[in-house]
């Protein structure tokens, strides 16, 4: 079982999400901007970080150096959930050393297999 | 349809925020707001919302926004959005019309936007209220990384005295929220100048945003004063990167043909998406 923090601003994406997740025996938080975001994994430390790159207060990509620049989380896992075009999430992705991307919309079964992939190698 | 034009200053920034998100959530661009981000933009750009609008329908359901800047001599329109279920309705060109028609009314003869490449049911509603394009910016970002290249140069670190005063000799146009005026308000702005030793010279002027727990640079404009473009902006670039090794860094509306493009190229820099910039004139 995998600890799940999940940065969004869309509480329908949230819900929905929860559901996979504890579905799958993982627990679950969320955040609904960058720096609550922030300050939470700083709180609970979770094993897995799922990030909306269009949040309310600064943009998921800043958010994501943030965490990166901390010693404490640096080695944390994060998966982009967004909805930019997947030419700029893939860039994204490579240039701010992240571990996958979803683009919206994606189906169930990617984001379990997504989350699944990550955590398996993050664990072996 | 019969549409109600309401002036935005009777709605709370809270009650306008969560009207902008609802009209964003199909967007190309993802660019969510909360309402203390909402009331700097209004602040940075000086959008007036007495003069900015919002559309209800004839039983009082909200339709969409749309917010005016204004300044002395053009206005600019921005944060235009209908929402998705209201689209078709002739919302979108109400609104647009109320901006025309409030810029007219402050005697103000320009009025420019800029519209997200590639959105075209915007684009074109803009080209039938006789806008027309001047320009295409990139949003371009970089990732902090330690970079390899060199550096050179004596460099002067500018306060935002110094900093808003190099930008008052900027000789390109500058978009609205590039302009000194933005860059004045937003109290966040610092620069540097740097003079090489081949006698080349430049200065970089950056918004140096802090958060609760962080900061992050944007807003970059450079002006070579002498020499090559390329060698003084990726100098520029080099000693802000190190300078700040550690922040995020994004540039808004930096110009297609902007000779400093390959300077941030050099440092890593790679781009978001564009925006076309259109005006026209109020009293056509």
């Amino acid at each position: 079982m995998a600890r799940i923090l999940y940065i969004e601003d869309n509480q329908d994406n949230i819900t929905l999400v929860e559901r996979i997740v504890t579905s799958r025996g993982h627990e679950f938080m969320s955040a609904n901007d960058a720096e609550k975001g922030l300050q939470m994994a700083f709180d609970v430390h979770p094993d897995l970080i799922l990030l909306d790159l269009g949040l309310p207060d600064a943009d998921g990509q800043t958010l994501s150096v943030w965490l990166r620049n901390d010693p404490t989380l640096e080695s944390v896992p994060i998966i982009v959930l967004t909805a930019w075009p997947e030419e700029v999430a893939r860039h994204t992705v490579e240039a701010y050393n992240l571990d996958g991307y979803l683009c919206k919309p994606f189906t169930l079964a990617q984001l379990v297999q997504t989350i699944d992939k990550v955590l398996n190698k993050k664990s072996s | 349809m019969t549409i109600e034009l309401i002036p935005a200053d009777r709605f709370s920034l809270q009650e306008l925020t969560d009207l902008y998100n609802q009209t964003r959530v199909d967007y190309l661009v993802p660019m969510p707001m909360n309402a203390s981000r909402l009331g700097d933009y209004v602040h940075d750009f000086d959008i007036d919302l007495a003069q900015s609008c919002v559309a209800r329908s004839a039983d009082g359901e909200a339709l969409g926004l749309c917010m005016l800047g204004v300044r002395h001599h053009q206005t600019w329109i921005t944060r235009l959005g209908v929402l998705p279920a209201a689209r078709r309705s002739g919302a979108g060109g109400a609104l647009m019309d109320c901006m025309l028609e409030n810029t007219r009314a402050l005697g103000v003869m320009e009025i420019q936007l800029e519209v997200i490449k590639n959105n075209l049911p915007a684009y074109n509603l803009f080209l039938r209220k006789q806008f027309i394009e001047t320009g295409e910016y990139l949003i371009i970002r970089r990732a902090p990384h330690l970079s390899p290249e060199p550096l050179h140069g004596d460099v002067d670190w500018l306060d935002t005295d110094k900093a808003l005063e190099a930008l008052q000799s900027y000789p390109h146009p500058l978009t609205w929220i590039n302009a000194p005026e933005s860059m004045q308000n937003a109290h966040d702005v610092e620069g540097l100048h740097l003079t090489l030793p081949d006698g080349s010279a430049g200065w970089l002027v950056y918004r140096n945003t802090k958060f609760t727990l962080r900061s992050t640079l944007s807003h970059l404009i450079i002006h070579t004063k002498q020499g090559n473009p390329n060698e003084v902006g990726t100098q520029l670039l080099l000693n802000l990167h190190t300078h700040y090794p550690h922040h995020d860094t994004y540039a808004e509306n930096i110009h297609k043909e902007d000779a400093h493009l390959p300077a941030f190229q050099t440092l890593s820099y790679f781009e978001n998406f564009s925006r076309i910039e259109m005006i026209r004139s109020s009293n056509i």
